[in-house]
């Protein structure tokens, strides 16, 4: 056992802390300032933001350098995750891309690809949005029926995507697309590079329980994209998109204990603040909750250590959404449970304002949906680790 | 960053693991479990277990021992509720853990080499029929005598204490501070008697001591007493952690096969999510437990909080797990033939072993909340 970072990824920990300390105004850090600005004006904010942060030297910070990258250790990667969850960083304006296509594209894509997609994405000037479910076909992902017909040297695009993050700030779409007509379920699929600006693509907001407006709605009416423009070849996509989902690994589970810890550690003072923190029985109930995030934490150093030794995680991603997801659901559920009637209004008391842990507790309804829900994730815990029959 | 057992502590486990399997399994644990009148303490085992050097693990070299951690101890005390073995490996290792804490050199030298060596069973009573696991749950008081202390009260239940030649017992000192007295259970001044218990996996006893004669521990004091009771968490932890992983895998291995409506029943779709969840609560509680375990043999600033987290983890996915066992068994799994109520009863006793859920979790309320 060795839980200790090196003194070079240390040594990148005290000066990350330094910068966004400097670099990360104090308003910010506002647990209620982000929904104070209107979507695009903050939209805007953190793009330009997130391009300064890059030009500082802290983008793509385990990618080769060959690809604008720092070439950072997986360890440096958990730091900076840490780092920007505990200063209240700015959500990436790119993180889709950043998380997804960028490490696709280094793998598979072709040399003109490499060039136009990863320089501009970490400058943040093209913002990548990605169109994977549509209505009929959210965990059945193969059922998906958008279609793309070869027209000369374009295909040609039309049919409907849903639940696409900053839909309203993209600049380009990389979608599942089936261009082979008449093919079924994971055959005849390909991965399409769609510029969103042009008439043939419409994109409409929709509503979510917290009241924002995170995820869109992408309509495709005779939209146009160049062959050239697949990425990872044609008939592939449903293999590119597993290898593209495969990257969301690492460590963010250290991150998200931050995150989450601070959220425990805001209930917690709400409740106070009410002096409904005494009550046997809850407080046993928020220590229960404790148990989770802290075990978030331990399978967080447990991966990272996977990641180091070079082991594939393979499905084994899916026990980590699982844990993190779960306990932090019902981790606001204790919220509600601790706060009672006191938690309905947005300040119960003078000097209390619950809008952010209330906002905060609409959006974990979301988490077990969203990336393949829990029901998803254990059909694969239940058949790809533990080999039960399908 | 390294979050894992090393090679070394991969091979112990795979050791014990293998020795068990061959020379202990589940027929010969049901031999002990069934013969109630006896001790026990199958003599084969034990002495295997000196030979292993299972015994020394915490002993310090200059007492014969092997000198390492709890880390490399609850690589054993997982292997142990793997197998639902039974023996007086924990009391005896806990009781050494006392006299190198706070032992004066003669005591270490005295008790420590017989204890690696196999030659000495030895328990720990540390508390009273109600009691918590901590100073308030201390049953026994100590009174100073003419020539020396002199110890009154009760302490119970005490693992092994019907074959232990030894025992550390905690007591009330006059001044409200609490010592650790060595006692010898077959002294005239202290009644053993055996407690009949549900889980015939080990043998449980009460210690009544009545102006007993003990051997005071001259570095114990509340802190060390905390201290005791934390590696005992951490190691019934880990013994738990064993229990629900074995119950786990044997139910999925009997789930994949066992065929009703024309199918294994584990392909249905509620089993499987049943499983999964166990899968993922079992896989956080190891980690739980190698995380206590290291952050008590590095003294980390939340040894405190990871003890806990991991002796609650632990207790709550061996609960689950050996009940799901029962039921995923369907009705042979609620038959005294089958073994799943080995590892069912087992895990009932070590959820209250070394502190309850509640007492846990007040721990983790008080220290998270309150701080």
């Amino acid at each position: 056992m060795d839980l200790t970072f090196t003194p070079q990824e240390e040594k990148f920990r005290s000066e990350l802390r330094g910068w966004l300390d400097a670099n990360i105004p104090a308003a910010w850090r506002d647990p209620g300032f982000w929904r104070t600005v209107p979507d695009d004006e903050g939209f805007e904010l953190r793009r330009d933001w997130e391009r300064r942060k890059y030009e500082a030297g802290y983008g793509g910070i385990a990618w080769p350098t060959e690809y604008g990258g720092l070439g950072g250790t997986p360890g440096m990667k958990a730091i900076y995750d840490e780092e920007m969850a505990l200063a209240r960083a700015p959500l990436s304006a790119n993180g889709l891309g950043l998380t997804f296509l960028a490490p696709t594209v280094m793998a598979i894509g072709t040399d003109q690809q490499k060039r136009d997609i990863i320089g501009p994405m970490l400058r943040n000037e093209v913002i990548w949005c990605q169109g994977f479910s549509e209505p009929g076909a959210g965990s059945d992902l193969a059922a998906l029926r958008t279609s793309g017909v070869l027209d000369g040297d374009e295909y040609v695009v039309n049919g409907q995507k849903i639940w696409t993050t900053n839909a309203m700030h993209g600049d380009k779409l990389f979608a599942l697309v089936r261009t082979e007509q008449g093919s079924e379920a994971h055959r005849g699929i390909s991965m399409l590079l769609i510029d969103m600006h042009q008439p043939g693509v419409e994109a409409r907001p929709l509503r979510q329980i917290s009241g924002a407006s995170e995820f869109a709605e992408v309509f495709f009416t005779d939209a146009r994209v160049k062959a050239s423009e697949c990425l990872g070849g044609v008939g592939n996509g449903w293999k590119t998109a597993m290898m593209l989902l495969s990257f969301e690994r690492g460590a963010s589970g250290i991150s998200q204990y931050a995150t989450f810890r601070r959220g425990y550690d805001e209930i917690v003072a709400a409740a106070r603040r009410l002096g409904r923190d005494t009550d046997p029985t809850l407080r046993r109930e928020l220590a229960s909750r404790l148990v989770e995030l802290e075990c978030l934490r331990y399978h967080a150093m447990h991966v990272l250590t996977q990641v180091e030794q070079g082991r594939d995680l393979g499905s084994e991603s899916s026990i980590t959404k699982l844990q993190w997801s779960e306990a932090y659901q019902k981790l606001f559920e204790t919220f509600d449970h601790l706060l009672g009637l006191d938690g309905v209004v947005t300040s119960p008391v003078e000097d209390l304002d619950l809008a952010s842990l209330q906002y905060e507790a609409f959006w974990t309804r979301s988490v077990t949906i969203w990336g393949g829900s829990s029901q998803v994730q254990r059909n694969i815990v239940a058949e790809r680790v533990l080999g039960l029959p399908r | 960053m390294y979050f894992a057992l090393t090679d070394e502590q991969r091979a112990l486990a795979e050791t014990a693991r293998d020795y068990l399997a061959d020379r202990f399994d589940l027929t010969a644990v049901r031999a002990v479990f069934e013969d109630t009148a006896g001790d026990g303490h199958p003599a084969e085992l034990w002495k295997a277990f000196a030979e292993q050097g299972w015994l020394a693990v915490l002993v310090p070299e200059e007492n014969d021992g092997i000198g390492l951690g709890l880390l490399d101890a609850q690589v054993l005390a997982r292997a142990f509720g793997t197998g639902a073995v039974p023996g007086p490996w924990l009391p005896t290792v806990l009781a050494g853990e006392a006299v190198r804490l706070a032992g004066s050199p003669a005591q270490r030298a005295a008790v420590l080499g017989p204890l690696a060596a196999g030659e000495l069973v030895a328990t720990v009573a540390l508390r009273a029929p109600g009691g918590s696991f901590d100073q308030s749950g201390v049953g026994v008081t100590a009174d100073a005598g003419p020539g020396g202390a002199r110890l009154t009260g009760t302490a119970s239940p005490v693992e092994y204490a019907g074959v232990a030649r030894t025992a550390v017992v905690a007591a009330k000192e006059p001044d409200g501070g609490i010592g650790l007295y060595l006692v010898d259970p077959a002294s005239p001044s202290v009644t053993v008697t055996a407690l009949d218990t549900y889980d015939g996996t080990t043998r449980l006893g009460g210690l009544v001591l009545d102006g007993a004669t003990g051997e005071r521990l001259p570095e114990s004091n509340a802190a060390v007493l905390a201290e005791l009771n934390r590696r005992g968490a951490v190691l019934t932890a880990a013994d738990l952690v064993g229990i629900a992983r074995a119950a786990l895998t044997r139910t999925i291995e009997y789930d994949k096969t066992r065929v009703q409506f024309g199918r294994p029943v584990g392909g249905f779709q509620v089993i499987k999510h049943t499983l999964a969840d166990l899968h993922v609560g079992v896989l956080m509680a190891e980690h739980a437990v190698l995380y206590a375990a290291h952050a008590v043999d590095a003294e980390l600033p939340d040894a405190e909080l990871a003890v806990a987290v991991a002796k609650a983890k632990a207790g709550d996915a061996a609960q689950r797990a050996t009940a799901a066992m029962i039921q995923y068994h369907g009705g042979i799994g609620y038959t005294w033939e089958h073994e799943a109520h080995f590892f069912y009863k087992r895990a009932k006793r070590l959820v209250a072993t070394f502190g309850d859920a509640g007492e846990h979790l007040d721990r983790i309320a008080a220290l998270s909340i309150d701080a």
